[in-house]
């Protein structure tokens, strides 16, 4: 049924009269129960899977719940069971695990919000280090500036150059119909290599004042957000953590309550119908994956701000914030309260199998971190795959018709 | 003709999630006949083939070929049976060659390599050997509708079918057009093949059929035999009920032009002129029809006066705004109201809820919304009323619209545009795939909108709902108008027109 | 307008178009060759020849603007600008700078470049033609260079190596045919949890297997071609007399697509899956099987790429070596329009971008700040998005690309 104008079905009008309310009851039954079942059930098979992995590897029966169990134990989820354990330490994973969680957020709310509109993007990464590198440069500079304004002038400053980075792949598919997966994929490593030269020697212009190191200097104290939450450790919580939760909350009444949302979705869904509408699809596009990497250079800007301070070039090869934001997104389903779930479990993961949370002798974190990323990786793919199965008891009622593609996936114009 | 069936299917039964397509039907098909299946939109005779073209698997039934019973699980189960079929929908592929077409699946080939010369001999054979002139060389993307047809014929008798289904053939075709197909179905007949032919066109099946069977809601009422059979008495059989074949309605009472379209030329995605220099006028209550056959450039003008597409040169003119190059939003700020030919394609968003459909164009307008504040309350309880109003059935404003039928997703298109009071209203193919109680309420909606006052210009490629709705009749061919005509002229000369033969309109 | 021009017929202007387009690549070229007059071995001091052939090269671009063509005639004119100004630019360099840049050894290298996006490109042809769109090449790519180098580490074979790199590439691209085939998912989705299952998979096991001390030392790699005879003629023996084996593969590979392609039922079939499922199942071919075929070919031949580059012209496995390659290629798949040797031009051109940049690193012809290796890094990827957005609105890919095949 993928062809043609399939108006003309081969099935007469359903025998009605069914009142409105069971249709749409079942409808809501249907997303209710697959908004929550789905995402479970691929999280489950994801880890059953990676489970699988590490006791092949391992060659040990017991091998992947004693990892599983050293890499639940990392994250500080415990915290929440008055009596399990050692309350001071639980609590510093715990913080770590919510350090995590807050740029995941917001690389989450940048996948998501381009999905709205039908877009896939891939670009969160490279959005989020053109972020965290303007960050740098406004961080480091305006010695003596109040502090509200440094940070407000920082922040705002990175969200603008995610923006930017984001708006490029927009304006690329808007007036040329370049594909956005490819053009983000560039940009992300745009983004990386410019990043590394511009801290590298020689003569990086973000470097820092020891020219031996790949590395920017610190941001000025008055740039630097207040802790929030601190039971020692290394890093305490942040007050990014509210700046994402309140971001959570933008972009739910964005898509929601305002008519640029009502345009985002309309495109999203259907182009065609949304041009005819009177809505401008390109405008959409160029918007979508602007503020999509708004979101991401705010995360960006965070970090950098929140606990990180300074950056260094090899950061670049480890950090994967970007991509795990799109599993993030996935798993949330794009809607608000989803993402801060998933990217509270991505967060908790990430933390469990870091080398400083996790003990080698019970599992190598190296092993662990890229387990990781293939848990992740199985729950795109079972999420993905779900949304399909989701349509299909849709596509019941919508006879003669493919469904809906939530991402355009012609990689043509 | 002998008495023992070549085909016959016996208690097919077919289930949709929520519907029933096909109800214990029963037909069987004479070596050497043309059997028309007759029924309207949704009867479920393209379903009933499907399952014999093995596209479709019934849940009940039996399928017996020479009496035999046959299990048809696959196209290929079907053509080894000498089963070829002919989709309303054309199974070709535009961007290849007529001979690569008819070739796909049994390719001739020389060692592992295409030998696409034998393929274009064989096709020249077999074109000549059924009086089916085509170029086998020629792309199909390059040849005319009535080509394509066959094409898609030649398809099948290259597979060695015996018997040849036609869906909905003439649907695509001008009265000329049609005439020659039935020609061409004569000839085959004349060479001992079988003809099922799917419509629900009552002319056709007078013209051509041998015997018929109509189907109503997915079950099979009679099989009549053509002689002795009427029109009436068909329609009577394929509705269940008395059916106005002609929709009543007043002399039109034309008042100042609103909609003024001058020496537009306008260009479709492939960067050919699709709609060169038309130029025509609707009146304030009255219906213009442009009548043509399907891909002469009427999308494109619809679309250039919608604001959908920018035209190349020209002027449009909307209640003496000139909107040329203005885009969408101007052209539906200025007036012009506008039923999509494809509502799934255009008219709705199907993961939309039904309230946020019908604010599709009023969304950022108040009271839908205000400093792009969006109140979806408001949204809801205006869709509440025009749901009402316009008797949609299968939902609420909280339905999601690919949920309904299409009967009423075109009512819910259809209460959107009317409700917003445009003083111009373009109608494209307004009633495509609907039931005849849709249609009805489509053209009833039509013609009490012209009453009001409204400039409405109706295209559709049913003549007959052309000469039925409209005061005024322009035919387009090949991206011009070509003629203008009053709602009494003949069928005829209107085909003729189709075909480029009409003539030239003076202005 | 005249009558003759009234009564063309819409097939004659799409005829007279192609003529102003086909202009418009001429002019392309004549910029292209500007540049490569005043480059070495020719290093033409006249500035007037390659200005000549630039000038020549924008008219023809002006002349197919004014003729319709729009987007292909800015490009001729900018090409041509572009020139004359490189042209100026190396008039005031020296002959040995210029030389240790533009040698022999950059077209091999453009060679090397190319040849693992040449692999995964012809991979993608395959799997977008039938209609899946497959964004994991990327990760196929690197479970090739990881797989194969692991076999090749075990068994001290290449042959082997390699086998083990298709195989790879094989299971990944079946995970993806099953996904977007079967369970209809999103192929876009589908092949991004590819890319990143891949970039798990490899970095887990090479940190299982390895730990930190990277991959062995390898006892052998994939040979290069001693072609003796050839290897005497000067200029074209120091290209092609000594190849690595993968790059000649890479030409048969290319020139095999196309003849399977278009010169086979085979292809036809393909072809038809891609563009118009239905039609084809309704002529008895299996749009599953050919699908399933097709995309598993893709993972094979993308893993051959990776393979390349892990054990053809590196010797080493890195954790996420493929860095972006897989996207390059399908733009280059893209850029050629889904055609075998459209996409070749396209990966010689990022390959030819990437050697020019390996070259430029610490030359004096630039500026030293612009000469760092980071930064002309970034110039595959601005090239592919330029290309991209260059090339875009005129090609046409596969009708169906994308969209899964309901049976009913």
């Amino acid at each position: 049924m993928s062809d043609g104008p399939a108006a003309v079905t081969p099935v007469p009008p359903p025998p009605e009269p069914e009142g409105g309310g069971s249709v749409s009851g079942l409808q809501a039954f249907y997303d209710r129960a697959g908004g929550l079942l789905v995402p479970v059930a691929a999280a489950f098979l994801a880890f059953l899977i990676g489970g699988i992995v590490v006791l092949v590897t391992e060659k040990s029966l017991t091998a992947p719940f004693e990892a599983y169990k050293a890499i639940f134990e990392g994250t500080g989820v415990t915290w929440f069971i008055p009596g399990v354990g050692d309350t001071a330490e639980e609590a510093r994973d715990l913080q770590q695990t919510l350090l995590i969680t807050t740029p995941l957020i917001l690389t989450a709310l940048a996948v998501a919000f381009a999905f709205r509109c039908g877009m896939f993007n891939i670009g969160g990464q490279g959005q989020y280090w053109v972020g965290l590198l303007t960050g740098i440069w406004f961080g480091t500079h305006f010695d003596g500036a109040p502090m509200a304004l440094h940070i407000t002038l920082t922040v705002v400053a990175a969200l603008l150059a995610g923006a930017l980075w984001g708006g490029i792949a927009g304006a690329l598919k808007a007036t040329t119909g370049a594909h956005e997966v490819i053009s983000t994929i560039m940009l992300n490593w745009i983004a990386i290599w410019v990043g590394k030269w511009l801290l590298e020697a020689p003569d990086g212009y973000l470097q820092g004042t020891d020219p031996s190191l790949p590395r920017s200097n610190d941001v000025l104290d008055s740039a630097k957000l207040s802790e929030v939450w601190n039971w020692g450790g290394l890093q305490p919580l942040h007050a990014g953590i509210f700046i994402a939760l309140f971001a959570v909350l933008v972009y739910h009444l964005l898509l929601n309550r305002t008519t640029l949302g009502y345009e985002v979705r309309a495109v999203g869904f259907n182009p065609d119908a949304a041009a005819y509408g009177g809505i401008s699809v390109k405008k959409n596009y160029f918007l979508a994956l602007a503020i999509s990497g708004g979101f991401a250079g705010l995360a960006g800007a965070i970090d950098l701000l929140g606990w990180k301070y300074r950056l260094t070039s090899t950061e670049f090869d480890a950090n994967l914030l970007g991509f795990v934001g799109i599993a993030v997104a996935l798993l949330g389903r794009n809607k608000a309260v989803g993402i801060l779930f998933a990217a509270f479990l991505f967060g908790a993961l990430d933390v469990g199998t870091s080398p400083r949370q996790l003990d080698p002798e019970v599992f190598n974190p190296e092993l662990a971190t890229n387990l990781a990323t293939m848990i992740q990786a199985l729950i795109i793919a079972f999420v993905g795959a779900e949304f399909l199965i989701l349509y299909l008891w849709r596509a019941r009622k919508r006879v003669g018709w493919a469904g809906p593609r939530r991402v355009e996936p012609e990689l043509k114009p | 003709m002998a008495d023992i069936p070549l085909l016959e299917l016996k208690g097919i039964t077919k289930r949709f999630p929520g519907v029933i397509a096909n109800d214990h039907v029963d037909f069987e098909l004479v070596k050497g006949e043309v059997h028309a299946l007759l029924g309207e939109n949704g009867a479920g005779k393209s379903t009933l083939m499907n399952i014999l073209y093995g596209l479709y698997h019934p849940d009940e039934g039996e399928v017996r070929l020479d009496g035999k019973r046959v299990r048809i699980d696959s196209p290929r189960a079907a053509i080894d049976l000498g089963i070829g079929m002919v989709h309303q929908h054309f199974m070709l592929i535009p961007v290849m060659t007529v001979a690569e077409n008819i070739v796909l699946g049994v390719e001739p080939h020389s060692g592992p390599f295409l030998n696409i010369d034998a393929a274009e001999k064989r096709v020249r054979d077999l074109s000549e050997r059924f009086g089916l002139a085509v170029r086998p060389e020629a792309l199909i993307e390059s040849i005319s509708v009535g080509m394509q047809q066959r094409v898609e014929i030649l398809k099948a008798l290259y597979r060695g079918a015996e018997i040849l289904i036609l869906d909905e053939p003439t649907a695509v075709l001008t009265p000329q057009e049609a005439e020659e197909l039935f020609e061409i179905i004569r000839s085959l007949q004349a060479e001992g093949k079988s003809i099922v032919f799917i419509t629900h066109k009552l002319g056709e099946v007078l013209a051509i059929a041998d015997r018929v069977t109509v189907l109503r809601r997915g079950k099979t009422i009679e099989t009549v035999p053509r002689e002795g059979a009427t029109e009436e008495g068909l329609a009577r059989l394929m509705v269940g009920r008395e059916v106005l074949l002609r929709v009543d309605k007043t002399p039109a009472q034309p008042g100042d032009p609103l909609l003024t379209v001058e020496d537009l030329r306008v260009f479709d995605e492939r960067h050919l002129e699709a709609v060169r220099g038309v130029s025509l006028e609707v009146r304030a209550g009255e219906i213009v029809g442009i009548a043509g056959v399907d891909g002469n450039g009427q999308s494109e003008l619809v679309e250039a006066i919608t604001g959908l597409r920018r035209p190349e040169s020209g002027r449009v003119v909307a209640v003496g705004e000139d909107i040329t190059n203005e885009g969408a939003r101007d052209s539906l700020e200025a007036g012009v109201g506008h039923i999509p030919e494809d509502r799934q394609r255009r008219g709705l968003v199907l993961d939309f809820t039904l309230a946020e459909n019908i604010a599709l164009k009023d969304y950022c307008e108040e009271p839908d919304s205000k400093w792009g504040w969006l109140y979806p309350k408001r949204l809801v309880a205006r869709a509440k009323r025009l749901l009402t109003e316009f008797d949609v059935r299968g939902g609420g404003p909280q339905t999601l619209a690919a949920s309904l039928s299409g009967g009423n997703q075109q009512k819910v298109v259809v209460a959107r545009e009317v409700s917003r009071d445009p003083r111009i209203l373009v109608a494209a193919q307004p009633t495509r795939g609907l039931d005849v109680g849709a249609i009805e309420f489509v053209h009833r909606r039509l013609v009490a909108e012209r009453d009001e006052g409204r400039a409405i210009l109706l295209v559709s490629f049913e003549l007959d709902e052309i000469l039925s709705l409209s005061d005024r009749i322009l035919v387009m061919y090949e991206g011009r108008v070509v003629g203008e005509y009053s709602p009494d002229v003949s069928e005829e000369e209107l085909g003729i027109a189709m075909t480029g033969g009409g003539r030239e309109v003076a202005a | 307008m005249s009558v003759a021009e009234a009564s063309q017929t819409p097939l004659d202007r799409l005829r007279r178009l192609g003529e102003a387009r086909s202009l418009a690549i001429i002019g392309i070229w004549l910029g292209v060759l500007a540049v490569w007059l005043s480059v070495p071995p020719f290093t033409i001091r006249a500035l007037v020849v390659p200005a000549a052939a630039a000038v020549l090269g924008a008219s023809l671009g002006l002349w197919a603007l004014t003729r319709g063509e729009r987007k292909l005639g800015w490009w001729a004119i900018g090409v041509a600008l572009l020139a004359i100004l490189v042209a100026l630019w190396f008039q005031s360099e020296e002959s040995a700078e210029l030389e240790s840049v533009f040698s022999i050894g950059l077209l091999a290298a453009t060679f090397r470049f190319a040849a693992p996006l040449a692999f995964a490109a012809m991979g993608g042809i395959f799997s977008e033609r039938s209609g899946v769109v497959n964004i994991g090449l990327e990760g196929m790519m690197l479970a090739g260079a990881f797989f194969g180098i692991v076999v090749v580490a075990e068994t001290g074979q290449w042959e082997l190596g390699l086998l083990g790199a298709m195989a790879a590439g094989a299971v990944l691209a079946l995970i993806h045919a099953f996904f977007s085939i079967h369970l209809r998912a999103d192929q876009i989705i589908s092949g991004f949890a590819i890319n990143f299952l891949a970039l798990g998979v490899t970095g887990y096991l090479f940190r299982s297997i390895y730990g930190t001390r990277g991959t062995p030392e390898l006892e052998e790699r994939i040979p290069n071609v001693h072609l003796p005879l050839i290897e005497d003629i000067p200029f074209f023996g120091d290209l092609f007399g000594n190849l690595n084996l993968m790059i000649w593969l890479m030409f048969a590979v290319v020139l095999t697509s196309f003849i399977v392609l278009f010169k086979t039922p085979i292809g036809l079939r393909i072809r038809s899956v891609g563009e118009h499922p239905k039609a084809a199942d309704t002529v008895g071919i299996s749009v599953f099987k050919v699908r399933y075929a097709a995309v598993i070919l893709s993972g094979v031949l993308a893993a051959l790429g990776g393979a390349y580059l892990s054990f053809g012209t590196g010797n080493a496995f890195n954790e996420n070596m493929t860095a972006g390659r897989g996207f390059i290629a399908l733009a280059a798949v893209i850029f050629g329009n889904w055609r075998p040797f459209g996409a070749f031009g396209a990966c010689l051109l990022f390959g030819f971008s990437s050697a020019l940049a390996l070259r430029l690193q610490g030359s004096p012809l630039l500026p030293s700040d612009l000469a760092s290796a980071n930064l002309l890094s970034t110039l595959p990827y601005v090239l592919t998005l330029v290309v991209l957005v260059g090339v875009i609105g005129r090609s046409r890919g596969p009708a169906a690309a994308g969209r899964p095949y309901v049976k009913q």
